[in-house]
Formats: structure tokens, C-alpha cells, sequence
């Protein structure tokens, strides 16, 4: 078992705490072109994403993980795609509890 | 059980999450023994599993309740293929578990046959340990098809969490922790002893979290329940 390389549950608001740190997030995707695709987070705040795009066409919900490079932009290394329906409300809520009272479950 | 509105333990008891209502809280003296009666199934992140209380699975539990079967949620990131043993290296984004699944029918064959590197899975399986080396030993592997499921099975680890540390001990047969703490501490072995029990000692013979013991031993020494006989010892003021 190996936990030495987590990817915490970020919105747009918890970014700030992890840059330069892996995270996972999953965003509204808005739009695509050459400087990277647009996003809107689960708490509405809007996230660029670089990083060579996958070979797939990107549905409407996406998962990131990568590098937060800054508090609004990630680096991505993993791109998933999450469908076109997606519950972000409890999403969100997953991501404020994941870095509060329970945080010891994730990191 | 509860006197809240959510009913947790019917929500999930067909789910099979919790022990059920009929069984009992272990004996605290037996608290190690593994109880064959009681079946769990506990979804955890692998970031859990990593710390769970001891080496040996067969003895392994986490805050209270015994580890037998359970389920994780993660992204394949490897995968072997060594029939009739297949091994799937799981990152669940807290770490990442290797599960083993073996497959001798065409139907365990078709469900491996499913799974591909970079896709999320559902896994259920049971603890197993190996030199210090913890895995899981695969029962079940399917794809992810609705991906709220993700969003899902950590909540639920959460919720589970919470359970077995908190709510299970608040509503049990209405008895608080604090209850608990002082009716141990009111055994005729300890109210014989003059040097107090060990904190230590409680957490673990009631299966309690350090913080969650403190608590209680502050409210009941603030009710003159019982009184600390230095840093790490109580004992119960009032004979039983």
C-alpha cells in the first residue's frame, strides 16, 4: 500500500490552500482552445486547465488531477471524463468535508 | 435506535454497512477476538486501510468495529495479468491498494475481461496481509458507469466513520460515552485499585478514540464522577 502520492478533493475555493500540490477536482467543461480548456468548479469559480489534452473528445463534466499551479489553474495529468449529468452540489460538499473534519481519512 | 429523524442503521441495514441492531457491542474484554457472527462490509479509502490497528487481518478493526469485507473506489493504474491471478493496482486518490482477483470460471473471466487500465472501479474484496505488505483479496470488480458513484462511496466512508466514533455510542441501548466510561471505570477490579486506570487502557478496552475519552473523563471529573489520580489515571469517586 502505498500513500505517499494523495490527490486531495479540491473546488475553486480550496485550491488556494494546495498549490504546487496534486489535486482532484471535477469541473463544468466551458470551453477548449489552444490555451487549455475552461472550466467552471463545483462552487462556480472558473479554472483554466494546460497540459497536452487527451486524444478524446471531453464530455460535459470532467475530472482533473494534476498540479495546482496556481489557486484558479492546474496543470492536469489525468484527464476523466465524467458524463454530461453529474451531482456537483454533493460533489462540493464531499470536497468542504474532505478538507475539514475528515480530513484524516483522505491525507 | 435513534431519536433523530434519520434512522441510519435501517437506511443501510439492507446494504449490509452496519452490524445489525440484534447484535451486541462486543465485550470489551474480548474487543481483539474476532466476532464470526458479525459480518461487515465497510467501504474506506485506501488512506484507512493504510492505518488500520493491526498487522493481522484476522484481527483487524478501525474504530471499534471489526474489518471483514470491503469496498474501495479507485482508478486502475496497473494491471497484471498472471492467470489464473489477475492484479489491479488501485489509486483511489488517498493511495493506492493492490487487489488481487482470481478467476477459474468463463464468468470471473468475463468480469476481468471488462476492466482496463485508466478506468474506475468498484471493488469489493477482503483484507488480506502478507509480511507487512497489506491487499485485497478481490471478489468483485466492475466498471464505474455512473461516476455520482465516486462522490458516493466517500461520503459513505465518511458517514461510517462517524458512526462507529460517534453516533453508535451516542444512541446505543441510550447510553452516552460518558455512561460507558464510568461503568468501566466502577468494575470491582478497578474500584479495588488505588493507582487508577490508565487512560490507555480505557481507549482501548472500549474501543474509544483518545479525543472522545477525554471528553468524557473531563465532563465526569467536572461532576466529581471521577477524579485523576495524576496525568494518566482515573478512578470512579463514588463506590458502585
Amino acid at each position: 500500500m502505498d500513500t505517499s502520492n494523495p490527490a486531495v478533493f479540491v473546488n475553486g475555493g480550496l485550491m488556494c490552500i494546495y498549490v504546487g500540490r496534486r489535486i482532484r477536482t471535477v469541473m463544468q467543461v466551458i470551453q477548449s482552445d489552444g490555451g487549455g480548456v475552461t472550466g467552471k468548479s463545483t462552487d462556480g469559480h472558473q479554472l483554466v486547465v494546460k497540459g497536452p489534452q487527451p486524444g478524446f473528445p471531453l464530455t460535459t463534466f470532467v475530472e482533473i488531477i494534476g498540479i495546482a499551479d496556481t489557486d484558479r489553474s492546474i496543470r492536469a495529468e489525468i484527464w476523466n471524463n465524467f458524463g454530461n449529468t453529474f451531482d456537483t452540489q454533493s460533489y462540493n460538499q464531499l470536497c468542504q468535508l474532505a478538507n475539514g473534519e475528515f480530513k484524516h481519512l483522505f491525507i | 435506535m435513534y431519536s433523530g429523524e434519520f434512522d441510519g442503521a435501517a437506511a443501510f441495514s439492507g446494504g449490509g454497512f452496519m452490524p445489525s441492531q440484534a447484535t451486541t457491542v462486543p465485550d470489551p474484554s474480548s474487543s481483539f477476538s474476532k466476532n464470526r457472527n458479525v459480518r461487515t462490509l465497510l467501504p474506506m479509502t485506501v488512506k484507512q486501510l493504510s492505518e488500520l490497528s493491526s498487522n493481522d487481518e484476522s484481527s483487524a478493526s478501525i474504530d471499534g468495529a471489526d474489518v471483514n469485507t470491503i469496498t474501495v473506489v479507485g482508478i486502475v493504474c496497473d494491471m497484471q495479468d498472471k492467470e489464473p491471478q489477475f492484479i489491479f493496482l488501485i489509486d483511489d486518490g488517498t493511495g493506492r491498494i493492490e487487489c488481487s482477483r482470481w478467476a477459474h470460471e468463463q464468468m470471473e473471466f468475463n468480469e476481468v475481461n471488462q476492466i482496463s487500465k485508466g478506468m474506475y472501479v468498484r471493488v469489493y474484496g477482503h483484507l488480506k496481509a502478507f509480511q507487512d505488505k497489506r491487499s485485497l483479496n478481490a471478489y468483485s470488480l466492475r466498471p464505474i458507469i455512473d461516476f455520482n458513484e465516486i462522490t458516493s462511496h466517500f461520503v459513505e466512508c465518511i458517514y461510517v466513520q462517524l458512526y462507529n466514533t460517534r453516533l453508535r455510542y451516542s444512541f446505543d441501548e441510550g447510553k452516552s460515552i460518558d455512561q460507558m466510561v464510568l461503568n468501566f471505570l466502577r468494575r470491582p477490579e478497578f474500584l479495588a485499585n488505588n493507582n487508577g486506570v490508565h487512560r490507555n487502557v480505557i481507549s482501548q478496552q472500549l474501543n474509544l478514540p483518545m479525543d472522545k475519552l477525554m471528553e468524557a473523563l473531563e465532563s465526569l471529573n467536572e461532576n466529581s464522577l471521577v477524579y485523576s489520580i495524576d496525568e494518566f489515571h482515573y478512578k470512579s469517586a463514588v463506590n458502585a
